[in-house]
C-alpha cells in the first residue's frame, strides 16, 4: 500500500519536469528521492519512477506536489513508495482509492500479481477432479456436440487438443470437432507401421471436413534405433512397441494440452464399461463425448452426414491400429477383437495412465 | 468474441464504484472541478452545450445482439430514444441525467461494457478493420491483438495521465481500412522472419488542427514483444510530449519536431532498458484470447446461390443494394453486409431505439449474433449466408436500414457539430443532410462510384475531413459559420491529406460546390477511374476551378 506522510519530506527534491537524465543523476548518490508535481495532470512523474525503479533504483521514492487521491494506485504502481500530503489531508480516501481494484491487467513496477498472471495460476492449479465432475454434472443428458462445445468455451481457459486414429469410427468425432471448431489441434499418432489405407483416409477426411491442425507424431528417432531398430518389436513386446509408438509420443506431443478429446466409448472395451464423458487421467482433463455411444450410432451418424469411411471397413475391419497387430473381425466378435489378437492385451496404453503402462 | 471472465467482471465494477466515489466527493467538494473533470472525462462524461453526453465503447466496434439491446434499453429508458455512432466505433447518448449516470455504467457492466477510457488524455478505444475475421484478403484477424491491447491499456499506472489522448488502431491485411496511418500508432500484422506473427509500426498520424501522416517506425516486432515496444513509444513521448499548449501535445508533434530517427532512438533506448519479462503477452494468454475469435462455425457452402442471383433478377432495389452494401466475404457462400446509418436527409450515425433491436434481432438471426461498428459510422453484420442476404435486406428495408449508399457520396462522415458539442465553429449536421438531399439520385451516385465525403464542424478533425476524397471543415469567421474545402485526402494505406482548394464558403454554398466537383470529375474522368484517382491524376486545380467558378462568376 501507499504510504501517506505529513509534512515536507528530507532527501532531494525534484520537480516531474526534470529531464530524465537529471532525475537519474541524483537518484545514483540518494537514498531517499523526492517527485514534485506541478500539476496533476502532468503524468511525467509515472514515467520516470517506472524508470528509475527498472533500471535498478532502490531508494525510496516519494511523491510530492498535486496529486489525487485517485492517483494512489499509480503512484504505487510506478514505483513510490509514499506521498507527502498537507498536514490535515483527508487520508481516508487516498487509502480507499489505493485500493479501489483488486487486480490490475498489466504488469507493472509492482510486485502484486497482475491478472494475466491469476488466470494463468488458475488454469494451471484448478482442480480438474472437480471441473470434471462440474462438466459431467452441467453435460448429463446432453449430446456429444454440446459436450464438446462445452469443452471448448473459452471461459474454462482450457488449452484442448484432440486425438484420433483416423480409423473405422473416427470421422464421426472429427465431424463434431470439426463443426464446432476446425482449428482444434488433432494429434495422430504417425507409428510408421499403419496400413496404407489409414494414411490416405487421414488425407482424405482431413479435407473433407475441413481441418486445419491436425499434427503427426512420430516415435523419438534415437529411441527408436535402441529399441526396435528392425522394426519387428511387436512380434516380441507388444507392450514395448506401443510404448515407444504411441504412449511416448503422445505424452510429448500433448505436454501443451491440459484437456484431451478422445473417441472412446463405453461398449468398446471391458475396460472403458464405467467410461464418463469428462474424466481426469494423469493431471489432464479427458473428454470422451462419445462415451455412451454405441456402433450403432456412429453408423447412423456417418450416414446422416454423408461422411467418407475408412477403405477397410468394407473388408471387415471394425477396430484399427497399426497393420501388425490387426486383423479384420467376423461377425458377431467384439469390436475391437481384431486388435491385438491372440494377446492378453485390450489397450495400447494411451488411454490407462502412467502407473498402468507396460513397462 | 470476447467474453468476461471474473477479473474482467470485477474490474468494470470496481470501475463504477470508484466513479461514484469521486462523484460523492466532487459533490462534497472535496474534488474541485478542475480536478474531476479529467476523472469524469476517462469514465466518457463530457460536458457538452446543453447536456452532458456519454461516450460507451465497443472495443475494436465488436460487439452483439444482447450488448445492442442494452444500448437500446439505455438510449429508451435514459435519453431521448436514440444514439450516436462515433468515428472510434463507440456510442454516444447525448442527452443522459448526470443522476443517471451510475445507473447506466451497472447496466452497461452487466452486459461486458464500460464507458472506460472513451475519453481523457489516456489509450483510448482501439480499432480495427469493420471486416476482421471476414475478409478474404486477411492474414490474421486483428482482434484478439486488439483486445490484449484493451487489457494492458486499460487503467495504465504510467499512461493515464499522458500529455494528450492516444489512439492506436491495428489490421490484419496489406489494405487498410482502418485508417491506421491517421493514429497516434498504427500496427499492422505481417508475417515475421520466423513466420510467426509480427507488428508493422506506424507512429505520429494524426488529424486535428496540425495533421501528419503516421511514419514506418519499425518493420517486424514480434507479436510477443509488442507491449514493451508499445509502452517504450507511449514513455518516450510521456516524457518528452509537449504540456505546454494542448494543440503541439499530441506525439505527431513530438515525432515531426525531433524527427523520425531521433524519436527511434529514443525508443531503442527505453525499449533496450525495459523489462521485457515481464511485458512478454503469455503464450498462453494470447491463445486464450485468440481462442474467443475462433470463427463461427459456416456452413460448407457453394459459392453461387441460387436465391441471391434470383433476387438480383427480380428486384433493382436489391440488386443496388447487393451491389453497394455487400462485401465478399473469406467463406464461400457468405457475405458481410454494410447497415448503412446515413439514410438521405438523416444525421450520419444515428440510430433509434427500434432500430438497435431491429438490428440486433437480425444480427442474432443470420451472423451468428455479431454485429460490428465501422469507424465510417455504419453498422456491419460479418458474417451472412448469400442465400439469406435477400431477407435480410427486406428486414432492414422495414426498419428504415437499408440505404444502399456504403462507401458512395452520400456515406457521409460528419462530427455531432455545433448542435451539440461544445469545441465546435459551425454545424455539421445541416451541411450533411443538405448535401446527402441533394445527392439523393442512386443513379448519379452510383455513377460517381466511390468517394469519401467527410465533414468536421471544427479544426480538430472528429468527422476526419483532412482524409475525406472530399473534405469539409466549419470554421467561425466573424461570428459566421463558414466552410473550408479540402480535395484529395484519403485514409487508406495510400493516406494523404487533402490539399485545401481556397478561400471558406458560406453555408449554403457549400453542396452546391460539391456537386460541381463531382460532375467536373464525371467530364474529366478516363474510363473505371475513381473520384479519388483522378484527384491524384490531374491534381486539385480542376475542382478548385469548378468550386469557384460561379462565386467567382458573382462576384465579377
Amino acid at each position: 500500500m501507499l504510504q501517506t506522510l505529513e509534512g515536507g519530506q528530507n532527501g532531494p527534491r525534484l520537480s516531474v519536469t526534470t529531464p530524465l537524465e537529471e532525475v537519474e543523476a541524483a537518484a545514483a548518490v540518494t537514498d531517499v528521492l523526492v517527485l514534485d508535481f506541478d500539476a496533476f495532470r502532468d503524468g511525467r512523474g509515472f514515467s520516470l519512477a517506472a524508470v528509475l525503479r527498472e533500471r535498478g533504483y532502490a531508494g525510496r521514492l516519494i511523491a510530492a506536489g498535486k496529486v489525487l487521491p485517485d492517483q494512489a494506485r499509480h503512484l504505487r504502481r510506478s514505483g513510490f513508495d509514499a506521498v507527502e500530503l498537507a498536514p490535515g489531508a483527508d487520508t481516508t480516501a487516498w487509502d480507499r482509492m489505493d485500493q479501489a481494484f483488486s487486480a490490475s491487467y498489466q504488469p507493472a513496477v509492482d510486485p502484486a500479481p497482475t491478472i494475466w498472471q491469476r488466470r494463468r495460476a488458475a488454469s494451471n492449479d484448478r482442480d480438474l477432479d472437480a471441473l470434471a465432475d462440474r462438466l459431467n454434472r452441467e453435460t448429463a443428458g446432453k449430446d456429444a456436440s454440446e459436450i464438446v462445445k462445452a469443452a471448448l468455451d473459452p471461459a474454462l481457459g482450457l488449452r484442448v487438443g484432440a486425438i484420433s486414429s483416423f480409423g473405422a469410427e473416427s470421422a464421426a468425432l472429427l465431424d463434431i470437432i470439426a463443426s464446432e471448431n476446425r482449428d482444434v489441434p488433432v494429434v495422430f499418432l504417425e507409428t510408421g507401421q499403419h496400413f496404407l489405407q489409414t494414411l490416405s483416409y487421414r488425407t482424405q477426411l482431413t479435407k473433407a471436413l475441413g481441418l486445419t491442425d491436425v499434427r503427426l507424431v512420430t516415435p523419438d528417432a534415437s529411441e527408436k534405433a535402441t529399441l526396435d531398430a528392425r522394426d519387428d518389436l511387436w512380434k516380441t513386446n507388444a507392450d514395448a512397441c506401443c510404448d515407444l509408438r504411441k504412449v511416448r509420443p503422445l505424452a510429448r506431443a500433448t505436454a501443451g494440452f491440459n484437456a484431451l478429446i478422445t473417441g472412446r466409448k463405453r461398449y468398446q472395451a471391458s475396460t472403458r464399461a464405467k467410461l464418463k464423458p469428462f474424466e481426469v487421467l494423469d493431471g489432464v482433463l479427458r473428454i470422451n463425448p462419445l462415451a455412451n455411444w454405441d456402433a450403432d450410432d456412429v453408423e447412423a451418424w456417418l450416414d446422416e452426414n454423408d461422411l467418407p469411411r475408412h477403405p477397410l471397413v468394407e473388408q471387415g475391419y471394425r477396430s484399427i491400429g497399426c497393420w501388425p497387430c490387426t486383423r479384420a473381425v467376423q461377425d458377431g466378435e467384439d469390436t475391437r477383437a481384431g486388435r491385438w489378437s491372440g494377446m492378453d492385451k485390450v489397450e495400447c496404453g494411451i488411454h490407462l495412465g502412467r502407473r498402468q503402462v507396460a513397462a | 468474441m470476447y467474453r468476461y471472465d471474473e477479473f474482467d467482471h470485477a474490474l468494470v465494477r470496481e470501475r463504477v464504484e470508484e466513479f461514484s466515489d469521486q462523484v460523492a466527493r466532487r459533490a462534497s467538494g472535496a474534488l474541485t472541478e478542475d480536478e474531476f473533470k479529467p476523472l469524469r472525462l476517462m469514465n466518457g462524461v463530457y460536458l457538452q452545450l446543453h447536456a452532458y453526453m456519454l461516450r460507451v465503447a465497443i472495443p475494436y466496434g465488436t460487439f452483439n445482439s444482447r450488448q445492442m439491446r442494452r444500448l437500446a434499453h439505455i438510449a429508451r429508458t435514459y435519453d431521448k430514444g436514440y444514439g450516436h455512432f462515433t468515428t472510434r466505433t463507440n456510442i454516444q447518448y447525448n442527452w443522459p441525467a448526470l443522476t443517471d449516470l451510475p445507473s447506466i455504467l451497472s447496466d452497461l457492466a452487466e452486459v461486458e461494457m464500460h464507458a472506460i477510457q472513451t475519453s481523457g488524455n489516456c489509450i483510448r478505444n482501439t480499432t480495427t478493420d469493420v471486416f476482421a475475421g471476414a475478409a478474404d484478403d486477411e492474414i490474421e484477424d486483428p482482434r484478439p491483438w486488439c483486445e490484449i491491447i484493451r487489457q494492458w491499456s486499460t487503467i495504465h499506472p504510467e499512461f493515464s495521465f499522458l500529455p494528450r489522448k492516444f489512439k492506436i488502431a491495428v489490421i490484419g491485411a496489406e489494405k487498410d481500412r482502418a485508417a491506421i496511418r491517421t493514429h497516434d500508432v498504427g500496427l499492422q500484422i505481417v508475417r515475421g522472419a520466423d513466420g510467426g506473427t509480427a507488428f508493422r509500426v506506424f507512429v505520429g498520424g494524426g488529424q486535428g488542427r496540425l495533421p501528419h501522416i503516421g511514419q514506418e517506425i519499425a518493420s517486424r516486432v514480434p507479436a510477443a514483444d509488442l507491449l514493451a515496444y508499445l509502452t517504450a513509444i507511449l514513455r518516450a513521448w510521456n516524457l518528452l510530449g509537449r504540456r505546454d499548449n494542448i494543440h503541439k501535445a499530441r506525439i505527431k508533434i513530438l515525432v515531426a519536431s525531433v524527427g523520425l530517427e531521433a524519436f527511434r532512438e529514443e525508443v531503442d533506448k527505453h525499449y533496450a532498458t525495459l523489462r521485457h519479462e515481464d511485458l512478454r503477452i503469455p503464450e498462453d494468454e494470447a491463445a486464450r484470447i485468440q481462442a474467443y475469435f475462433a470463427p463461427p462455425p459456416f456452413e460448407a457452402l457453394p459459392k453461387a446461390s441460387a436465391p441471391f442471383d434470383r433476387a438480383l433478377l427480380a428486384d433493382p432495389d436489391f440488386a443496388r443494394f447487393a451491389r453497394n452494401n455487400v462485401r465478399r466475404h473469406r467463406q464461400s457462400g457468405y457475405a458481410s453486409v454494410v447497415v448503412s446509418l446515413k439514410p438521405v436527409g438523416g444525421v450520419p450515425g444515428d440510430i433509434t431505439a427500434d432500430q438497435m433491436d431491429a438490428v440486433a434481432d437480425l444480427a442474432e438471426r443470420y451472423s451468428f449474433d455479431e454485429l460490428r461498428a465501422a469507424y465510417e459510422q455504419n453498422l456491419v453484420l460479418p458474417h451472412v449466408k448469400l442465400d439469406e442476404v435477400p431477407a435480410l435486406w427486406r428486414a432492414l428495408h422495414e426498419v428504415g436500414l437499408a440505404t444502399a449508399n456504403a462507401d458512395l457520396a452520400t456515406d457521409v462522415i460528419a462530427c455531432p457539430g455545433l448542435d451539440y458539442c461544445s469545441l465546435a465553429n459551425a454545424r455539421s449536421i445541416p451541411v450533411a443532410q443538405a448535401l446527402s438531399k441533394r445527392l439523393a439520385d442512386m443513379d448519379y451516385q452510383e455513377k460517381l462510384g466511390p468517394v469519401r465525403i467527410n465533414m468536421s464542424g471544427c479544426i480538430n478533425a472528429c468527422g476526419h475531413h483532412h482524409v475525406g476524397h472530399i473534405g469539409v471543415l466549419g470554421v467561425d469567421r466573424k461570428g459566421e459559420e463558414y466552410y473550408q474545402i479540402t480535395v484529395g485526402g484519403s485514409p487508406d494505406e495510400q493516406a494523404a491529406l487533402g490539399d485545401i482548394v481556397g478561400k471558406s464558403l458560406p453555408a449554403d454554398e457549400v453542396v452546391p460546390a460539391i456537386q460541381r466537383t463531382l460532375d467536373r470529375y464525371l467530364e474529366i474522368r478516363t474510363d473505371g477511374e475513381r473520384f479519388i484517382d483522378t484527384v491524384r491524376r490531374v491534381g486539385p486545380d480542376p475542382f478548385r476551378d469548378a468550386i469557384y467558378e460561379t462565386l467567382d462568376a458573382a462576384n465579377a
